[in-house]
């Protein structure tokens, strides 16, 4: 009688646990840089940043904000639309079935003209020049991919407009 | 194992067929173009046309040449459905945004406005569905109302456009909708569709470099998409559907891209806007968003920011 019932409670145990364990909603980090706040505001203190990828258990939903816990066991809200339900996939490269035939695919990365930080991609230079597409037009390009908007500012815009990370009320 | 390889050659023959039977709008244009003569030694050119590969091995179980040839061009067509890498989808993009600045009068200058651009478009591409691609907007000086998005997230919105929108939720908008073909990598789709009816086996850096023929023609082929033909229907419909949820995610009120078709749609007929040759009918478009505004019922409430567009466009 004694196993019979050790048996049914371990049953009843399974039964209970199991799914409610299975309800807490695991969560990713879309991006680098994601806060996690003290408070649902997301002016309050910021205790943490997710990187891309980052796992956290959403544990209550309040409108455009989450509260998470950290796998480091601490707690705080984060703005729902940098999290996916979904493991970001890496960067997606070229042919895996190149192999198959033999070929040998370079690495598809390429240097920037004249070798520095800024400047156009080697192929578009060519492409430019093979074109006569005046320079300026490069160089507007340049400027283009060179622009920056820093964390900061655009924190600064977004509570300003009550939209970003701050839309919905969230101040 | 005859069995198998039989299988193997009749599968990939048919599939390699089917993709042949058909005319491509690419056709022509991606074939490869006859190998130059090189002058310059290459460690590895040379060697990659006859390298065998796992493939050539096949003739070792009594599989003949002609083939292993077929089947290599079945491989070669499964390569083609492989999705193209982000370095290549980037440098595309940047020679579609030289163009872009080639024809469509060239950068506006005006710092404070680009930055203001910059802000809005970046708020909309942090919660869109690829956050992790560095976006870059900028303003072209021409009156044509007209915006548009070349592969790697190149985002352009012409002076003439921005003097018709009334606030910042129209402006989240529009670029919402630019954003959504990116994400939905809608020109790639394009390219890879053709590539795959040429037979092109590799749209990859190292193939283009070593033919920048291809490269070109390529780029030929996105311009007079984006500029003149305009993409697919479908496509445009559901940059418009993502454009409408980005804005809302964003935390604009959802309904500026809407706001701004219905302006579009009461100049039509006089307005000087490449829209309507490169966009489906305005008032499909709206209609269409009207039937999605009912899910964002909440996003009624959120700003659409016209002091501060107004600010900037110095109205």
């Amino acid at each position: 009688m004694k196993k019979i019932i050790l048996k049914l409670s371990f049953i009843v145990l399974v039964l209970v646990i199991i799914p409610s364990l299975a309800q807490a909603e695991t969560m990713y980090a879309k991006k680098s840089g994601v806060k996690v706040t003290a408070e649902k505001s997301p002016t309050s203190k910021v205790v943490g940043k997710l990187n891309t990828g980052d796992q956290v258990q959403v544990v209550k939903k309040a409108g455009r904000q989450y509260q998470v816990k950290l796998p480091n066991g601490k707690s705080g809200w984060v703005f729902k639309f940098k999290l996916s339900d979904k493991k970001p996939a890496g960067k997606s490269g070229g042919s895996s079935l190149a192999g198959l035939t033999g070929k040998t695919t370079i690495a598809a990365r390429e240097s920037r003209s004249g070798g520095s930080i800024r400047g156009l991609k080697e192929t578009t230079e060519q492409y430019a020049q093979g074109k006569n597409i005046d320079p300026s037009y490069r160089r507007s390009v340049d400027a283009m991919e060179a622009f920056r908007v820093s964390d900061s500012e655009l924190a600064q815009f977004q509570r300003a407009g009550g939209v970003g990370d701050y839309s919905g009320g969230g101040q | 194992m005859r069995r198998i390889s039989f299988a193997i050659v009749l599968t990939l023959g048919l599939t390699s067929f089917a993709y042949e039977s058909f005319g491509g709008f690419l056709d022509d244009i991606l074939k490869p173009q006859p190998k130059k003569e090189q002058s310059q030694p290459s460690q590895s050119q040379g060697g990659q046309q006859e390298q065998p590969g796992l493939l050539d091995a096949l003739g070792a179980f009594g599989v003949k040449k002609k083939d292993i040839d077929l089947i290599k061009k079945g491989v070669g067509v499964a390569q083609a459905l492989q999705p193209i890498g982000e370095e290549e989808e980037i440098t595309m993009g940047e020679a579609v945004a030289v163009e872009a600045f080639s024809r469509f009068g060239g950068e506006y200058r005006d710092e404070r406005l680009t930055r203001y651009i910059n802000l809005v478009g970046k708020t909309v591409a942090d919660v869109s569905d690829r956050p992790n691609l560095n976006f870059h907007f900028a303003i072209l000086n021409s009156q044509d109302q007209n915006a548009f998005a070349a592969p790697g997230g190149f985002i352009f919105v012409t002076i003439g456009l921005l003097k018709n929108l009334k606030n910042e939720a129209e402006l989240a908008g529009v670029l919402a909708h630019e954003i959504a073909h990116v994400t939905q990598k809608h020109m790639l789709e394009t390219i890879r569709r053709g590539a795959l009816l040429s037979n092109v086996s590799e749209v990859t850096l190292s193939a283009m470099n070593k033919d920048p023929k291809m490269f070109s023609n390529v780029i030929d082929e996105i311009t007079d998409k984006l500029f003149t033909k305009g993409l697919d229907k479908d496509k445009e419909y559901e940059a418009d559907a993502y454009g409408v949820e980005f804005a809302y995610r964003a935390g604009y009120h959802p309904s500026g891209l809407r706001d701004y078709l219905k302006t579009l749609q009461s100049q039509e007929g006089h307005a000087n806007s490449k829209f309507f040759t490169t966009h489906p009918s305005t008032r499909t478009r709206i209609s269409k968003i009207d039937e999605l505004l009912g899910q964002y019922a909440d996003g009624r409430r959120f700003p659409v920011l016209t002091q501060r567009f107004q600010s900037y466009m110095g109205a």
